[in-house]
C-alpha cells in the first residue's frame, strides 16, 4: 500500500498532474473565499475544463478545488466576518473577533494551519480506511445498500433548517425527479406525459448544476449592494510567527484529533456537508473546553475546531465515494459524474481495478494541503481584492460556465434545458423557503433506493431480510434514531431559534 | 411549393453535411454503464475511429432499462451522422421479450466489430466446482439459485439457454451491465452470472469461478476452462457488437463511417485491445452486417419463443 502511495505521490508531482492540481486548488481557494460562491459551484465551473484531460488530471483538479475551497472560506470568514462558504460559518464566530482585536494574522494562520493539520488527519484516514471499507462494501447486498440509502435520506430531516414539512416536501420532490422516465428494470415509462425527452429520464448532474449554481447565483444577484467592499483598516499586517501558531494548534492534540474525527465522521456519512461538520465540531470543542464562556470572543480553539473539522470532512467524503461509490455531498456527486465521464465506475471494486487513479486521488489530496498553504501564504492579501470583484462581472461568467458544463456532460442540448428548468425550480424553492439539500439528496439517491429495493425482492421475496440481516437492520435502526434525533433537535431549535446549520451543498 | 422547398432542402442538406463531415464532435452512445464490457470494447475503438474519421468521437454512457434507454436516445437523435450507437445482440432480445419497442430496423447498420464468447461464471461463495455440481444442485432446489442478469438481454438469454438445455430452473435478479454484476457476484449476492474472459484475472485470484465457456472448442487463452459442450450442455453463445446510426442518416455519411470503421477495426491496436477483452475481432462490412442482423433477429425470435420469453 505504501509503495503504491509512494509511486502515486511521485507520479502526481509530475508537471502534468501538478499543474491541474495547483490550478484546482487555486480555483478552490478563490471560489471558497468568494461569498455566495460555494465549493459545489466552483467544482461545477471547473468540471467542463477537466473533460479534455486524462482522468487523473481531472480528478486531481477537482480534489484541489475541494481542499482549497474548504480552506478558502476562512479568509473572508476571518477578515470580513462573512463566511466565504457555508462550511466556514463557525470560523466567523471566533476568527473575526480575533481579527478585530488586532490579531488578523494570528486568526488567519490559525485557520490555515488548522485546515492543514485537519486535512492531513483526514488523509491518514482516507488512505488507511478506504481499502478495508471497500471490502466491507463488497459484502453489502442490495438489502444493505437499500438501508444505507434510507439512512442517508433520513438525514434529510437533520438538514432542514426552518420547516420540517418544507424539508420533507423538498426531499420528496427530489425522489419524484428520479421516477421520471423509464423504470430501471423493465423500461416501463413513468410520468413522461408523452414527451419524448422525459422518456430517457433525467440525469442528476444538470439538475444539480441548475439547483445549486444557477438558482443560487440568481438569488445572489438579487441581493442589493456589495457587502464585501468594507474597509479593512485593521488587516494591515498579516505577518505572524508560524512556529507559534503551529504550536498553538499542536499543543491541543486531543482537541485537534477530536474535531478532525467529527469532521471525518460527518464526511463519511452520506448527505451531510462540511457546514454541519464545522458547526458540530465547534459545539463539541465548546463542550469539552475548560473555558466555554470565552467561545465567541476570539479564542484559538474556536477557529481550530471549525477549520480542522471542515478539511477532515473532505477526507471522509472521499472515502465514501471511493469505497461505496456513493457521493457524500454535492461536491463528490460532481466528482462521481466526472469519473463516469472518464469511463470509470466508482464502487467497491474501484481501488482494486483502478489502483493508479485511486492512489492518485490520495496523493492529490495529500499534496493539495501544502499547495493550499502556499497559495494562501502568497495570496491571502490579494484574495481580499478578488473578493471585492463586482458581482456583475463574476456571476455572468459563472452562469455561462454552468451552461457549458451541462452541455458538455453528454453533448446534448437536453441537459441545458434540464439545467434551466431546475434552475427556475431551485430559485422558486429558495424564494419560498424550501431547503435545497434534501431535494438534491432525493435526486442523487432515488434511483439507487429503487433499484436496490427491486433487487432485494427479486433475490428473496422475504421482506423481513431488511431487518434480520444484521448490517441492514443496524442501518435501518440508525435511520430511525437519526429521524427521532432530528425531530428532537428541531423542537429544541424552534424554541431558541439561533444560527442554524446551513447545509452547504 | 412547400413540398418542393422541403424536397430541395432534403436533397441539398446531405451534400452540405457531407462536405465537411465531421465538423463537430461525433457522439457514440454506449447504452450501458462505464466500465462494463460494451464500454470496454468501444473505449479503445473510439480513438481509432476518430483517427480515421478525422473528427472527435466522444463516448456517452446512457445506461438503464436493459440498455434500451440509450437505444431510444440514439433512435430519437438527428440522423446526421453525429450520433452513433454501440449495439449488440440485446437489440433483438429486448425487442422480442417486449422490454422495448426499439428494433434493429430503427437504425442504419454501419459495421460489425467483435464477438465475445459467454462464460458461465459462479460466485466464490458457491459450493460448485463444475457445471455438473451446479446442475445437480439446481435440480434439488428449483428456482432458488440466483442469476444476476440484464433482463431480456443477452445475459438473460445465455443462462436461460443453459436452464432449458439442462432442464433446471433459476431465479433472475436485475443487475444491469457487467460492472454491477461483478460487484454482486464477488460479494456473493447472486450465485451465477454471464461474463467473459475479461474476468480471467479474478478467476486466477480465486475471486470467481468459471464453470464453462460457451464455445465449440476451448479458448487458447484459458485452456483449463472447459466448454459447456464437453460437459454435456450443448450451448454455444456469443455476444456480437457493432456500430449503427439513426435511420435516415445520409448514405454518403454512412459510407464515410463504414470505411473509417473498417480501417479502425483493422488496426493492430484494436486487435490487441480486443484480446485483453477476451474478444475476437469480427469485422463485417455494412451489407454483410445487414443480412447477418436479419438472420440473427429471426434466431432471437425463435430463442425467445423457445425460452417462453416471447412477448410479441
Amino acid at each position: 500500500m505504501y509503495e503504491l502511495l509512494g509511486e502515486a505521490v511521485a507520479n502526481i508531482v509530475q508537471l502534468k498532474y501538478l499543474v491541474p492540481l495547483f490550478l484546482g486548488t487555486l480555483a478552490g481557494v478563490i471560489g471558497g473565499a468568494l461569498p455566495g460562491v460555494t465549493i459545489t459551484m466552483t467544482i461545477i465551473v471547473v468540471l467542463p475544463f477537466t473533460f479534455g484531460l486524462d482522468p487523473l488530471q481531472g480528478l486531481a483538479a477537482m480534489t484541489g478545488v475541494y481542499v482549497g475551497g474548504s480552506a478558502g472560506g476562512l479568509v473572508t470568514a476571518v477578515l470580513l466576518g462573512i463566511p466565504g462558504t457555508p462550511s466556514a460559518i463557525a470560523t466567523t464566530f471566533d476568527g473575526h473577533p480575533m481579527a478585530k482585536k488586532g490579531e488578523p494574522g494570528r486568526a488567519l494562520w490559525l485557520g490555515i494551519w488548522a485546515s492543514f493539520f485537519g486535512g492531513l488527519l483526514g488523509a491518514i484516514f482516507l488512505i488507511g480506511a478506504t481499502g478495508p471499507l471497500a471490502s466491507i462494501a463488497l459484502e453489502f447486498g442490495p438489502w444493505e445498500f437499500f438501508s444505507l440509502f434510507v439512512l442517508a435520506l433520513s438525514m434529510v430531516a437533520g438538514l432542514v433548517e426552518a420547516s420540517l414539512l418544507k424539508g420533507l416536501i423538498a426531499g420528496a420532490l427530489g425522489l419524484i425527479v428520479t421516477v421520471l422516465g423509464a423504470d430501471p428494470v423493465m423500461g416501463q415509462e413513468r410520468l413522461t406525459l408523452g414527451i419524448p425527452f422525459i422518456k430517457g429520464g433525467i440525469d442528476f448532474l444538470p439538475v444539480l448544476i441548475g439547483v445549486f449554481a444557477f438558482a443560487q447565483v440568481m438569488g445572489e444577484i438579487e441581493r442589493p449592494g456589495s457587502e464585501v467592499a468594507k474597509s479593512l483598516g485593521y488587516a494591515k499586517s498579516l505577518a505572524v510567527s508560524h512556529a507559534k501558531v503551529v504550536w498553538e494548534i499542536l499543543s491541543r492534540p486531543f482537541q485537534l484529533l477530536w474535531v478532525a474525527f467529527i469532521g471525518l465522521l460527518i464526511g463519511v456519512l452520506p448527505a451531510i456537508g462540511g457546514s454541519a461538520a464545522s458547526m458540530m465540531a465547534y459545539d463539541q470543542a465548546k463542550k469539552f473546553s475548560r473555558r466555554p464562556e470565552r467561545f465567541g470572543s476570539g479564542i484559538p480553539e474556536g477557529i481550530i475546531a471549525s477549520e480542522a473539522s471542515n478539511n477532515a470532512n473532505v477526507g471522509g467524503s472521499l472515502v465514501t465515494i471511493m469505497a461505496f461509490g456513493i457521493p457524500g455531498d454535492a461536491v463528490t456527486a460532481v466528482m462521481l459524474g466526472a469519473l463516469t465521464i472518464h469511463g470509470i465506475q466508482s464502487g467497491p471494486l474501484f481501488i482494486s481495478q483502478h489502483p493508479k487513479i485511486a492512489y492518485g486521488i490520495f496523493a492529490a489530496y495529500l499534496l493539495a494541503h501544502p499547495l493550499m498553504v502556499l497559495i494562501l501564504a502568497v495570496g491571502a492579501r490579494w484574495m481580499l481584492r478578488i473578493v471585492s470583484v463586482p458581482k456583475a462581472a463574476l456571476f455572468p461568467i459563472v452562469l455561462v460556465l454552468c451552461v457549458v458544463g451541462a452541455y458538455a456532460l453528454n453533448n446534448t442540448m437536453g441537459n441545458v434545458y434540464v439545467l434551466l428548468a431546475f434552475g427556475v425550480l431551485g430559485y422558486l424553492m429558495v424564494k419560498f423557503g424550501f431547503p435545497l439539500a434534501p431535494f438534491i439528496l432525493g435526486v442523487i439517491l432515488g434511483d439507487q433506493i429503487e433499484i436496490n429495493l427491486v433487487r432485494s425482492i427479486m433475490t428473496d421475496a422475504n421482506l423481513w431480510l431488511f431487518v434480520t440481516r444484521p448490517i441492514s437492520g443496524l442501518l435501518l435502526a440508525a435511520s430511525v434514531v437519526s429521524l427521532v434525533a432530528a425531530m428532537w433537535q428541531h423542537r429544541r431549535t424552534q424554541k431558541k431559534i439561533d444560527a442554524a446549520v446551513e447545509a452547504d451543498f | 411549393m412547400k413540398k418542393l422547398i422541403a424536397g430541395l432542402v432534403a436533397a441539398v442538406l446531405p451534400l452540405a453535411a457531407t462536405a465537411a463531415y465531421p465538423d463537430r464532435p461525433v457522439k457514440l452512445i454506449v447504452p450501458w454503464a462505464a466500465g462494463g464490457d460494451t464500454d470496454n470494447i468501444f473505449r479503445p475503438f473510439a480513438p481509432l475511429l476518430q483517427k480515421h474519421l478525422g473528427g472527435t468521437v466522444v463516448i456517452a454512457n446512457i445506461g438503464g432499462a436493459s440498455g434500451t434507454k440509450g437505444a431510444k436516445e440514439a433512435k430519437d437523435s438527428p440522423a446526421d451522422g453525429y450520433t452513433l450507437y454501440a449495439v449488440h445482440d440485446y437489440i433483438h432480445s429486448t425487442y422480442w421479450t417486449g422490454v422495448a419497442d426499439v428494433n434493429y430496423t430503427d437504425f442504419e447498420p454501419i459495421c460489425m466489430l467483435s464477438s465475445t464468447a459467454s462464460v458461465l461464471t459462479a460466485s466464490p461463495k458457491t459450493p460448485w466446482h463444475s457445471l455438473k455440481d451446479l446442475i445437480a444442485d439446481a435440480k434439488k432446489r428449483p428456482g432458488q439459485i440466483t442469476v444476476g442478469a440484464t433482463l431480456g438481454s443477452t445475459s438473460h438469454f445465455f443462462p436461460a439457454l443453459i436452464e432449458k438445455t439442462a432442464g433446471v430452473k433459476f431465479k433472475y435478479v436485475s443487475y444491469e451491465g457487467l460492472a454491477p454484476r461483478m460487484n454482486a457476484i464477488l460479494g456473493g449476492h447472486v450465485d451465477l452470472t454471464d461474463s467473459n474472459l475479461t474476468q480471467k484475472g479474478k478467476v486466477e485470484a480465486g475471486q470467481l469461478k468459471f464453470l464453462g465457456i460457451a464455445t465449440e472448442k476451448r479458448n487458447p487463452e484459458m485452456k483449463d476452462v472447459p466448454t459447456l459442450k464437453e460437459q454435456g450442455i450443448n450451448v454455444v453463445y456469443d455476444v456480437n457488437r457493432g456500430l449503427m446510426a439513426p435511420k435516415g442518416t445520409p448514405a454518403a455519411i454512412l459510407g464515410k463511417l463504414e470505411s473509417s470503421c473498417q480501417a479502425a477495426a483493422k488496426e493492430p491496436e484494436f486487435a490487441k485491445a480486443m484480446k485483453l477483452q477476451g474478444t475476437d475481432v469480427r469485422y463485417m462490412e455494412r451489407k454483410q452486417y445487414v443480412s447477418w442482423l436479419k438472420k440473427n433477429d429471426r434466431l432471437n425470435q425463435d430463442l425467445a419463443k423457445d425460452l417462453g420469453l416471447l412477448k410479441r
